[in-house]
């Protein structure tokens, strides 16, 4: 489905712009400014043409043009369901910060900072997002190695005086934060303005991963809180750039590990979309029900550690009882458990063995009692409502400002959801209806959140009854010359085999495109952009992550309120951390 | 010769009763992980002894040969005296709870109480608030945030929830017109006090599981906020005996309190006087039922936050205990 800016649009604003390029393209339609008229151009867009809701700011660097790197906004239009991307050069390796505009923005530009060294005039406090203060380089450049530059003098600790290290043992290595940089990356963040700074993580139990909270407080109520991100961060969009299309779908897995298959089947319909395949209908169907299990697996470990940071123990393990049975059911279909790898370019990589829709459908007729099981518990009780109802209040406003997505821009009563806006797959064939919040509180998150499992185990039950039908079809397009043979074809035909050969060292030879294409993960939009330059790997691939968005508008909504809301509130805007890092 | 004979009998009695007490505490730990485990649709501990029967003393053994940390900069003073603080005052208490009337056994008198003296009630309330200078001593001396916020916590709630309870415990004693808890039990012959006192009783369970710190009230170690509340630092006993004092042995003894002075203590269930069962299995099968129900509210509920609880306590529980004394007032003058 068409997402991007109309024709008459374009032309509006070409109009009132004469300066610009527009680029249209049907996978990505850009307008390209002038660094002086960025501001001006992007609040015309926003309050003129109502493209007020931010979705991502990134840059791309190109070596040999001058000036060297390139920013681009995406935005979009709730009222008219349409996306506009805008692209500037940063000369002087500067850019002006859209704060003013979009708060969201914040760490977006930080974290281009960190990566690029593009600097935002006017930011408010402009430090490294994940990496720390004092780090020499930005490593998503190109002209820095993969491999890092290995210069810090690091013995191995179980080497003995005496003893022969291995041939290729070397004692340097890739810097590593001392605690005097740690130390000095925290003081840049905030200021103690009050009576302690209490340092909530990195290793907490409360903050499900290693985020590191700084909270200025004045007795138990936080005035002043910053994040410090980049514990998991391992540059996963550095490393894309170095891997063929196939290869990059295990690390998509272990972004978001609770929902692997949701961040697969996301980055996967991009890259088909850009090489122009179309999956096979079983394919659709299986992709479609595995990402409902595993929305329904990540809610329910979403309700389990959420009931027990608010001290209900014995929900953490009702939860896992049913995700337990999840579990099962997608390591019968894909072998693996948590980071599955089972979704392919141009299908997905094994067929449904046998029974396992049987297995499915036991597990939703039994799972819809469970679910009532734990809102006997819950939903009505009061300490329950106590500990929730009007904590972190987050207004359509936040939505837009803050590029809030998934559960929590929908608990603010913002229709936004990608397999409504945007289906791929076989979304546009089930029926599933939108629960909407109407306060915004955590409480209206945690009923939204039950309510979605209902609806995902009724999408599960319309797939399985379409997939028992279509039990001798093809499951992966192998015909397509992009896409990987199946083993059986491998050993049987010398064609097979070339063509495997070819895909797996050479990669696919995706066309000279961009797309940007996000798939709705339960913890929001993940969104993948993808750069080609007509090569095997991708020249610039971007994650949107719905989580690192989410995470922002934290330091706002905890202002005032007690640490014991802290865990509340991040509960609800349920954060993961190796999505947020990347 | 009389006084030695005494001191002997006493010096007994309480070594009796102090290890009664270590090896029921140590029982209720496994009777607790099994009822979680039951709770939780998951066996509990198997694996030690039939049926997972010696875990007690396994964990024992591995509590007692755990290496015992102390970080550098901990006032070491105060930090072993928290966690003798905790315990010491929670196992007082017993001097002056009584487990049954005075019995004779081959022609010697026994008094299955320590002490039966006529304040009795007032030195186990006493000896309850003593307690929580464990918790903020633990707190202070750890010389680390989080222990700090945990003691303070509970410092907030265990002072809102005194009063409270100083309250509550006014009706039963108008009613038995006496401080000692054996005389509170003999008053009880016809009708247990709850009847009149059934809002008392409820200010009484609220009480008992904010001075234990049981969920919904276990903000002072809220694991997901405060990582291990006041008991952060500590390690191997040191950190076991806080656990066993607030949550086994003060909330047995508090559940014994709660049964003399709402449910006739050792007297029988109405209607099942007739049966031939000794006055201590009555007590103890109420302590257990009521021991009981407090690990169930522990195992099913959320917990509250800090602010709630001592609202709860000020602007709730208060007014009903004082309501009570009103109501026991009016019952008094009514029914003599």
């Amino acid at each position: 489905m068409h997402l991007w800016i109309e024709e008459k649009e374009l032309k509006e604003i070409k109009d009132k712009f004469p300066s610009i390029a527009i680029n249209k393209e049907e996978n990505f339609t850009y307008i390209q400014v002038k660094k002086s008229q960025l501001l001006e151009i992007l609040r015309f867009l926003k309050d003129r043409l109502n493209y007020k809701m931010f979705i991502d700011f990134f840059c791309i660097d190109f070596p040999l043009h001058n000036p060297r790197f390139q920013g681009v906004y995406i935005l979009f239009s709730p009222e008219k369901k349409k996306r506009v991307a805008v692209k500037v050069w940063a000369e002087d390796n500067s850019l002006p910060s859209v704060i003013s505009l979009w708060k969201g923005a914040k760490w977006a530009e930080r974290e281009a900072w960190d990566m690029f060294g593009v600097k935002f005039e006017g930011h408010e406090n402009l430090v490294r997002m994940f990496l720390w203060e004092g780090y020499k380089y930005h490593p998503l450049r190109k002209d820095f190695p993969l491999k890092g530059y290995e210069e810090v003098y690091l013995p191995s600790l179980n080497l003995r005086p005496g003893e022969i290290p291995a041939h290729n043992y070397s004692p340097y290595h890739t810097e590593i934060p001392t605690m005097e940089d740690l130390e000095r990356t925290q003081k840049k963040r905030m200021e103690k303005r009050n009576q302690i700074v209490l340092n909530w993580g990195p290793l907490h139990p409360g903050t499900h991963g290693t985020i590191w909270f700084l909270f200025d407080m004045e007795g138990e109520y936080i005035k002043n809180c910053d994040i410090i991100l980049g514990q998991l961060h391992r540059g996963v969009e550095k490393i894309a750039e170095n891997l063929t299309y196939t290869q990059f779908i295990p690390y998509t897995d272990r972004m978001d590990y609770i929902s692997a298959l949701c961040s697969q089947v996301a980055y996967v319909n991009a890259v088909e979309k850009l090489l122009g395949i179309e999956p096979p209908e079983k394919a659709k169907f299986i992709r479609t029900m595995m990402c409902e299990l595993q929305r329904i697996n990540s809610h329910l470990l979403w309700l389990g550690t959420y009931a027990l940071d608010l001290g209900a123990l014995t929900i953490f393990l009702y939860a896992f009882r049913e995700r337990e049975k999840i579990m099962d059911i997608i390591e019968g279909i894909a072998g693996i458990r948590l980071n599955s790898s089972y979704i392919r370019i141009g299908g997905v990589a094994k067929d449904l063995p046998e029974g396992a829709l049987d297995v499915i459908k036991h597990f939703c007729e039994d799972f819809s009692e469970k679910i009532k099981e734990y809102e006997t518990i819950l939903t009505k009780n009061r300490i329950w409502l106590k500990r929730n109802v009007n904590v972190g209040i987050i207004t359509e406003e936040d939505v837009y400002s803050y590029g809030l997505t998934g559960v929590v821009a929908r608990s603010a009563g913002v229709p936004y959801d990608i397999r409504m806006i945007q289906p791929t797959d076989a979304y546009d064939k089930v029926d599933f209806e939108l629960p909407l919040g109407t306060v915004g509180d955590c409480y209206d998150r945690y009923l939204l959140r039950m309510e979605e499992m209902r609806q995902s185990v009724n999408i599960v039950r319309q797939c399985v009854k379409k997939l028992e039908k279509m039990k001798d079809e093809n499951y992966i397009a192998s015909d397509n010359p992009y896409v990987l043979p199946t083993l059986e074809e491998v050993f049987n035909s010398i064609e097979s085999m070339v063509k495997d050969f070819n895909l797996r060292i050479y990669g696919e030879q995706v066309p000279e495109g961009e797309i940007y294409l996000s798939g709705e993960n339960p913890r929001g939009e993940l969104g993948f952009y993808i750069n080609s330059k007509g090569e095997g790997r991708p020249y610039r691939l971007r994650i949107r992550s719905g989580a690192f968005y989410n995470l922002q508008i934290f330091t706002k909504l905890i202002i005032g309120r007690t640490v014991a809301d802290a865990v509340a509130l991040l509960g609800s805007l349920d954060p993961v951390v190796g999505e947020t890092d990347r | 010769m009389e006084l030695v004979g005494t001191v002997v009998v006493l010096v007994i009695k309480s070594v009796i009763f102090i290890l009664g007490m270590f090896l029921g505490a140590a029982y209720l730990t496994l009777l607790e992980r099994k009822f979680a485990g039951h709770v939780q649709q998951r066996p509990g501990p198997l694996h030690v002894g039939p049926h997972g029967f010696l875990q007690p003393i396994a964990d024992a053994l591995k509590v007692l040969t755990k290496e015992d940390l102390v970080p550098d900069n901990v006032d070491k003073v105060l930090f072993y005296l928290a966690s003798l603080m905790a315990f010491v005052p929670a196992i007082m208490i017993l001097a002056v709870v009584p487990f049954g009337d005075p019995f004779t056994i081959f022609g010697v008198e026994i008094k299955p109480y320590i002490t039966d003296i006529n304040v009795g009630l007032l030195l186990a309330l006493a000896f309850g608030s003593i307690s929580i200078y464990g918790v903020i001593f633990a707190g202070w001396a750890s010389n680390s945030k989080y222990p700090m916020i945990g003691g303070l916590r509970k410092a907030a709630v265990l002072i809102g929830y005194e009063v409270a309870l100083g309250f509550a415990l006014v009706g039963p004693i108008m009613m038995a017109g006496s401080f000692s808890l054996r005389e509170i039990v003999e008053a009880q012959q016809n009708i247990w006090f709850i009847i009149p006192n059934i809002l008392a009783f409820v200010v009484v369970i609220f009480c008992v599981l904010a001075e234990t710190g049981r969920t919904p009230f276990d903000v002072q170690e809220a694991e997901a906020e405060l990582v291990g509340g006041y008991v952060t630092e500590y390690t191997g006993m040191k950190f076991g005996l806080f656990p066993l004092a607030e949550w086994y042995i003060a909330t047995f003894v508090l559940s014994a309190i709660t049964v003399i002075l709402f449910f006739g203590g050792w007297n029988p269930i109405p209607f099942l006087g007739w049966l031939p069962i000794p006055a201590f299995v009555w007590f103890f099968l109420k302590v257990f039922l009521l021991f009981m129900f407090f690990l169930w509210v522990h195992w099913t509920l959320p917990r509250y936050r800090v602010d709630q609880i001592t609202e709860l306590a000020w602007k709730v529980m208060l007014p009903l205990a004082l309501a009570n004394i009103f109501i026991v007032a009016i019952w008094i003058i009514i029914f003599g």
